[in-house]
């Protein structure tokens, strides 16, 4: 009990750091991922459009996927030097992955029956596209971004290393100063953070997926 | 139709936030700001706030910290940068590390040649300028638990290495990759470990406070060591140069403010390695705040009121 209220009061004590570390982390997290979303599913959509390249787009994405992150900081900051702005795009392209995938297989698995019906009634390929299978890809769309947005809110804490700031900050101090109270102090709010994030999506999941296919 | 003009405002919205966000993170820099970084760990922390602390009590700059930054790397990569590019314009920085690790040259052991060499080749190649040392020489050790000291009777490297084949060795993972760290070192002591676990710094105290290594690479002026009662052991080869602190300035910014130099300048050669000992164990031992810590030690010298 004595170690708990010791915590509760070190975290009271910091309230304002966490206050101000937590939305700093929020910040860049939203950003990235928003622009992410604003380039992968365009993108993913293309690729549906030419399959040759679908492969070959996928791939770089996995490429960039399989790099560790302090690695590709290392990269970034000759260039951008350091901050919030390599960190954000550290975060972007971590989360394209999922969300290109995610759009290609979504549109790509839209059954050829209901295709084939909305040619017959004359569709053209963009309302096609816009009426039957995005809307029909779009829980699978939006299942991309929760991963992506989940992921990128634990990706964030290593943006503290080159100085952007977040929740981050509090556990890599807290571990070169083995104070547990500190890393205790940035890692609950960055899990809490990360359930209400992948609570939030689900719902928008839940309501974005169109009637026809609701499960019941 | 009500639905899709929701989305679009909700897009609208989303679009401002994200554009307000890369203003945020451009650079706010002119001629009137400095950015200090540092590593990432306590005693950087404690240096740069020293530094930030001495330039906001005795220069009109505004002081920006961007401390515990991932390692010597992101430091000089940032440096070099500079805040104008969204960079830093200093930061304290080891002869020794200057030496081996960015110059990539052979190990020296004159602590006055070390430094003659990074402030010439740095200022040519780079146009960063070391101020001068502030006196305590962070050499990279070896330490054990007193008790391990005790039973097997261990004083120096040398006699460590008669045991290594049956230690573990717990080190950072900078220690395990540096050429003046581990594999320069294994070759000059014959030293061959049962395992070497590379880990983060303040990993390694808990490591071998649980006993699940043996030995650890630290720092001579490391606070943990007083706090978890380790032996630091003697270099009998003298192998490891010499790391004495001084604070690496970017050159265009010191041509701006030549006063950082005469400030900073203050502690040449005034902080032993027992003071700054003493300073990261209040930080690692004691549970206070770098910032303040660096302060208190300010005013203690009188350089701050």
């Amino acid at each position: 009990m004595n170690v708990l209220s010791e915590y509760i009061s070190f975290m009271l004590e910091r309230q304002d750091q966490i206050l101000s570390l937590t939305s700093q982390h929020i910040y860049l997290t939203f950003i990235a991922v928003f622009l992410a979303i604003l380039f992968a599913v365009p993108l993913g959509i293309a690729i549906t459009r030419f399959e040759k390249v679908a492969g070959i787009v996928v791939g770089i994405a996995n490429a960039v996927q399989a790099l560790p992150s302090l690695a590709l900081l290392g990269f970034l900051i000759p260039i951008m030097g350091i901050g919030s702005k390599p960190s954000i795009v550290m975060i972007f392209l971590y989360s394209l992955l999922p969300i290109i995938k995610n759009t290609y297989t979504g549109l790509a698995n839209v059954d050829s029956a209901i295709l084939e019906a909305g040619k017959g009634m004359g569709m053209t390929n963009w309302q096609l596209m816009r009426m039957v299978q995005l809307p029909l890809a779009l829980p699978v769309i939006m299942a991309g971004v929760r991963i992506s947005a989940v992921t990128a809110v634990g990706l964030t804490t290593i943006a503290a290393l080159i100085g952007a700031g977040g929740l981050g900050q509090l556990i890599y101090r807290g571990i070169s100063m083995v104070n547990n109270k500190m890393i205790i102090a940035g890692a609950v709010p960055a899990m809490v953070l990360t359930l209400i994030v992948d609570y939030l999506l689900n719902i928008l999941e839940k309501v974005v997926t169109p009637k026809g296919i609701k499960r019941k | 139709m009500k639905k899709h003009t929701a989305l679009a405002i909700l897009f609208a919205f989303m679009c401002l936030i994200s554009f307000q966000g890369f203003a945020y993170g451009a650079p706010k820099t002119n001629g009137g700001t400095i950015v200090v970084g540092s590593k990432n760990y306590t005693e950087q922390m404690i240096v740069g706030n020293i530094v930030a602390e001495l330039l906001e009590a005795h220069t009109n700059l505004k002081v920006e910290r961007k401390l515990h930054l991932g390692g010597t790397n992101v430091c000089f990569e940032a440096l070099k940068k500079g805040s104008v590019n969204n960079g830093i314009d200093i930061y304290v920085e080891y002869t020794g590390t200057g030496l081996v690790n960015i110059l990539q040259m052979e190990a020296k052991t004159d602590p006055q040649e070390v430094y003659e060499t990074v402030k010439k080749e740095f200022k040519d190649r780079w146009n960063l300028i070391w101020l001068e040392p502030w006196g305590f020489n962070n050499t990279y050790t070896l330490a054990v638990k007193e008790e391990f000291a005790k039973e097997y009777n261990i004083e120096t490297f040398s006699d460590l290495a008669k045991l290594a084949d049956k230690i573990v060795f717990g080190c950072t993972m900078e220690f395990a990759e540096r050429p003046d760290g581990y594999p320069g070192f294994q070759k000059a002591y014959g030293f061959s470990f049962k395992e070497v676990k590379a880990m983060d710094p303040g990993l390694m105290y808990s490591a071998i406070d649980n006993d699940l290594v043996q030995v650890i690479s630290s720092f001579a002026t490391d606070g943990l060591l007083v706090a978890y009662n380790l032996k630091i052991l003697r270099d009998d080869k003298n192998f490891f140069p010499p790391y004495h602190a001084a604070p690496l300035v970017n050159g265009e910014v010191l041509e701006k403010h030549p006063e950082i130099a005469e400030i900073l300048n203050k502690l040449a050669n005034s902080i032993t390695d027992e003071d700054v000992q003493k300073l990261n164990y209040k930080v690692d031992g004691e549970g206070k705040d770098p910032a303040k810590v660096a302060r208190e030690f300010l005013k203690e010298r009188g350089l701050i009121r």
